[in-house]
Formats: C-alpha cells, sequence, structure tokens
C-alpha cells in the first residue's frame, strides 16, 4: 500500500517530466528517418495489408462482418493491438532503454513505464482518428457507440501501465524476462482473436474463458464501439473478470516495485 | 553556516554477488539461491555542513563511487540512515546520462526538464552552458556523434551551470586537455567561493585536490579511515598506497 502511494505522489510531483519525456520518446522514435512521421502511419499501414491479403485473398476469409467489409473489422480491432504488441516489449524493456534515468541520475523509476506508455498512446490516437476518417469514408456514420472508445481506451491504457511497471522490473534483473515476453507476444496475437471473431466461437466455454483474455475483451470492446454497436454495460460479468485481473496486476506490480526498486540500479 | 546538508549515519551498503544473471532471476522468487555478499561501504557515519568542501580519497574499488552514488539518490543503501538537503548536481561518469539520439542542445533541456527547472529558466542558462562546453557548432549534432572528451565537457558544463548547491565531482578532471581542466578549475573555484555550494571531490590527483579542500576523506576496503585535514588525508593516502605496493 505504501508502495501505490509513494508511485502515485512521483507521478504527481514528476506530472511535467513525464509529459516532456513522452514528447522526447515520441521524437526520438520516429526523427533521423528520411520519412520520419510518416512511419507512424506506415509501418502498421503495412501490417494491415499484409494481413488483410492473406485473409481476404488467400483464405477468402472476405466476408462481411455485421455488415460491415472485413478490412473496416479488421483494422478496428488490430489498432487497439498494435498499442498493446507495444506495450509488452517496450513496456517491458522500458528500464533498459532508459538506463541513464536509473543509474545516472536520481529519477522516479516508477514513472519511466508510465511516458513510454503515453508515447505510444499518442500515436494510437492519431492511428484510432485514421480509422474512424476511413469508417465514414466508407459511408458508416459514427453513432453514440463511437463514444465508449474512450473508456477502452482507458481500461487498455491502464492495465498496459501496470503491465509495464510489472514487467520492467522483471526485465531489468534479467534479460530472459523480455526474450520471453517477446517469444509469448505472437502466440499471445492468434490466441486473442485479433484476426477472427470470438462471438462465432460455438462452444460456449470456449468463448468464455477466451474472454478473460484482457487482450481479447478491449480488442472486441473497440469492435463493439464501431462494428456490433454493443454497450460496455451489456457485459457486466467480463468486466468483473477484467477489474479483478487488473487488481492481480497491480498486485504483481506493486511485489515486484517492493522488491526491486533498490536493486534494479545496481543491476543495471 | 554550519547548516548540515549531507549526514550518513552508520551507512553500510552490501551488493549481492550472483553466478549468474539467471540465479538473480530466480533470487525473486526463490529465497534459497544462493549468492556473495561484497560489502562496498562498511559502517561509514560523517556529516558535511553546507559551503565546505571535502575531497574523497581511496584506492578503486575502496566504496567513493558508491557513497558518491548515494548521496546523488541513485542507489539505496542496505542499512543506516542518510540524509541530503539541497539541489545536487553530480558529474559521476561524465560520458554518461544523455540520451544518444538526442543534440546537444536538447539534452541540455532534457536534463535540466529532468531536474524540474523551468524552460524559460534553462534557456537563461544555454548560453553559458554552450559557450563553456567549447562545443561550437557540434551542439546541434546528435550526441552518439561526439567523442568522449566533447561529452565529458558537455556534463561538466551543464553540471556547473545549473546552479547546484552540492556539487559531486568524480573523477571528472582526468579528461578533456590541460586547458579545459585548468577552465574546470576556475569554474569549481568560483562556484564554491561565490555560490556557498558544498562540493564533494573524488580523485587520484591529491594536487588537484588540495586546490579547493580543507578537508579529506580516506576509504580503504569500504570504510572511513581517516576524516580530517586535507594535508594529512593526503599523507595517509599516499601511505596506503605505498602499503598496497609492497
Amino acid at each position: 500500500m505504501k508502495e501505490l502511494i509513494n508511485i502515485i505522489k512521483d507521478h504527481i510531483q514528476y506530472r511535467q517530466q513525464i509529459l516532456k519525456l513522452a514528447k522526447a520518446d515520441l521524437v526520438k522514435t520516429y526523427r533521423g528517418a528520411a520519412l520520419g512521421w510518416a512511419w507512424a502511419v506506415i509501418k502498421p499501414a503495412f501490417k494491415i495489408f499484409v494481413y488483410w491479403f492473406a485473409f481476404s485473398i488467400g483464405l477468402r476469409a472476405n466476408r462481411d462482418m455485421s455488415g460491415y467489409p472485413f478490412f473496416l473489422w479488421l483494422i478496428s480491432g488490430i489498432i487497439p493491438w498494435f498499442y498493446i504488441n507495444t506495450m509488452l516489449i517496450q513496456g517491458t524493456a522500458c528500464l533498459r532503454k532508459y538506463k541513464y534515468l536509473v543509474t545516472k541520475m536520481k529519477f522516479p523509476i516508477s514513472t519511466i513505464p508510465t511516458f513510454v506508455s503515453l508515447s505510444e498512446m499518442i500515436v494510437h490516437i492519431v492511428l484510432m482518428s485514421i480509422v474512424l476518417i476511413i469508417f465514414v469514408a466508407f459511408g458508416y456514420a459514427l453513432d453514440l457507440y463511437a463514444l465508449q472508445l474512450l473508456f477502452y481506451l482507458l481500461l487498455m491504457f491502464i492495465f498496459f501501465n501496470v503491465w509495464g511497471l510489472f514487467s520492467s522490473m522483471i526485465a531489468a534483473i534479467s534479460k530472459d524476462f523480455l526474450n520471453l515476453v517477446k517469444s509469448l507476444v505472437t502466440a499471445l496475437f492468434w490466441l486473442s482473436g485479433v484476426l477472427w471473431d470470438v462471438n462465432t466461437i460455438s462452444i460456449p466455454w470456449l468463448q468464455k474463458f477466451l474472454m478473460l483474455n484482457p487482450v481479447t475483451l478491449i480488442v472486441n470492446g473497440y469492435r463493439d464501439c464501431l462494428i456490433y454497436k454493443v454497450g460496455f454495460w451489456e457485459h457486466p460479468k467480463r468486466l468483473i473478470y477484467f477489474a479483478i485481473e487488473l487488481v492481480i496486476m497491480l498486485v504483481l506490480a506493486l511485489w515486484s516495485y517492493r522488491k526491486l526498486r533498490k536493486e534494479v540500479p545496481d543491476v543495471l | 553556516m554550519s547548516q548540515k546538508v549531507i549526514t550518513f549515519k552508520k551507512v553500510t551498503k552490501t551488493y549481492k554477488l550472483f553466478k549468474s544473471d539467471k540465479k538473480r532471476l530466480l533470487h525473486i522468487f526463490f529465497k534459497k539461491i544462493k549468492y556473495k555478499e561484497k560489502k562496498a561501504v562498511d559502517n561509514v557515519s560523517f556529516s558535511i555542513k553546507k559551503g565546505e568542501a571535502v575531497a574523497i580519497f581511496g584506492r578503486n574499488g575502496a566504496g567513493k563511487s558508491t557513497i558518491l552514488k548515494m548521496i546523488t539518490g541513485v542507489t539505496f543503501p542496505t542499512e543506516g540512515e542518510i540524509e541530503v538537503n539541497g539541489r545536487v548536481s553530480a558529474l559521476l561518469e561524465l560520458t554518461s546520462g544523455f540520451d544518444p539520439e538526442f543534440t546537444g542542445r536538447e539534452n541540455i533541456y532534457l536534463k535540466g526538464q529532468i531536474l524540474g527547472i523551468k524552460d524559460s529558466e534553462i534557456a537563461e542558462l544555454e548560453k553559458d552552458i554552450v559557450n563553456f562546453a567549447e562545443l561550437e557548432e557540434y551542439i546541434d549534432q546528435p550526441i552518439r556523434t561526439y567523442s568522449s572528451g566533447m561529452k565529458a565537457r558537455l556534463g561538466f558544463s551543464i553540471n556547473v551551470n545549473i546552479k547546484p548547491e552540492i556539487l559531486i565531482v568524480d573523477e571528472a578532471l582526468s579528461v578533456g586537455d590541460e586547458s579545459f581542466k585548468e577552465k574546470c578549475v576556475k569554474k569549481i573555484n568560483e562556484i564554491i567561493k561565490k555560490e556557498d555550494v558544498t562540493l564533494l571531490f573524488v580523485t587520484h590527483t591529491t594536487p588537484t585536490a588540495m586546490e579547493f579542500c580543507k578537508r579529506g576523506m580516506v576509504m580503504n576496503k569500504g570504510k572511513v579511515v581517516f576524516d580530517g585535514e586535507i594535508k594529512e588525508a593526503v599523507n595517509k593516502y599516499k601511505s596506503i598506497i605505498k602499503g598496497a605496493k609492497k
């Protein structure tokens, strides 16, 4: 409990630095390349094209999803996955990436995953805005359900911020952990229903089980807003399970922070 | 004037040494995993008053850098208490602590921002920092293209110009050429005298230390073996080196 209060205090005290560092992180990622900022859009666009090609041309899955073209269904779920993907890997690696903040100056290291996440969140918001524009361009007007995007965005941000705190502490101690996470990310991607619809799974218990996965909940939530038109309050049980998972994640994060805060600067 | 800025109370710092990183990871989950302990700092107590200039001598591995890191707040003591009052500006390993992708100028801002200095204040200091570092047009190039001497100059320049209250200099003057070294010595002298800065100076070159410091501390194997007059400290340090040679 004391750790949680300290972490929150650090965030309040260093709020300006967090914003500045998030900006710096973003600038650093995209500068130095000839196309610069365009890469923030080109990279995901290219990935989307590959998946779209494989699924709709290769596997001929090019059917409408609840009355929406497969392409729109694809982008509405894959954009949040891009953020999750980055947070799983960059969130884990962030203390190593910002080693100089840990070992060369006095700096609250609990805020490092936060500003890394914020910087990625800016990219996510830009990409989501493009998605919304594409929806409108395809002739599908946005309705009130689209407002829920903010709710799911917040859930995603909080959950993976807490994840980042937990995983970066462990990864700072051992490189094995980062490799482990990296090798699990692809598996998670294919199991989380980013490219196939969880709602069409015909075995009820399996569907319920899959919805326990926070990634599935968030990706499906984004699609609820844009495609299925389902309110978040319509599945209260899912949200309760998600809340329980968030609390477990938070406990793990606080545990690793308490245990390793003093050790990390000595080993990095 | 006699306000204490740094107080160490029975401070011990123990490093855990594992055979491999794998063992270190396992230790998080299983307490049984064995490791060796190394006491880098062993039951050290001292206090430093505002405006004092203290030199710390000691052979490699005597625990000087660990003490400085604890004052900076980078590492934490295993046992004991540390109190530090004031803005600490540390010249620990001058060549690091920069973001290599950013230019020198951007790093000035970044560092200032991390320390919580307002942008307008940094803008005022910027000119002094750039001039002092003698980097000229290189200031707008990414740090990764800098030589170690250039990084050291910029690091030194930032740290002495951001109006520190406690200045920690760790072997910093061993980099750079003679004329830059002289300039640094002059600058340090200036800020100690004018701005009532507390100085902690770690070095192997005793004559430079005698220029600034009246008090000297000698460390050996994690313990403070002498604390007092600078001349006596230098003699004590020399005798330790001689003893080690035999």
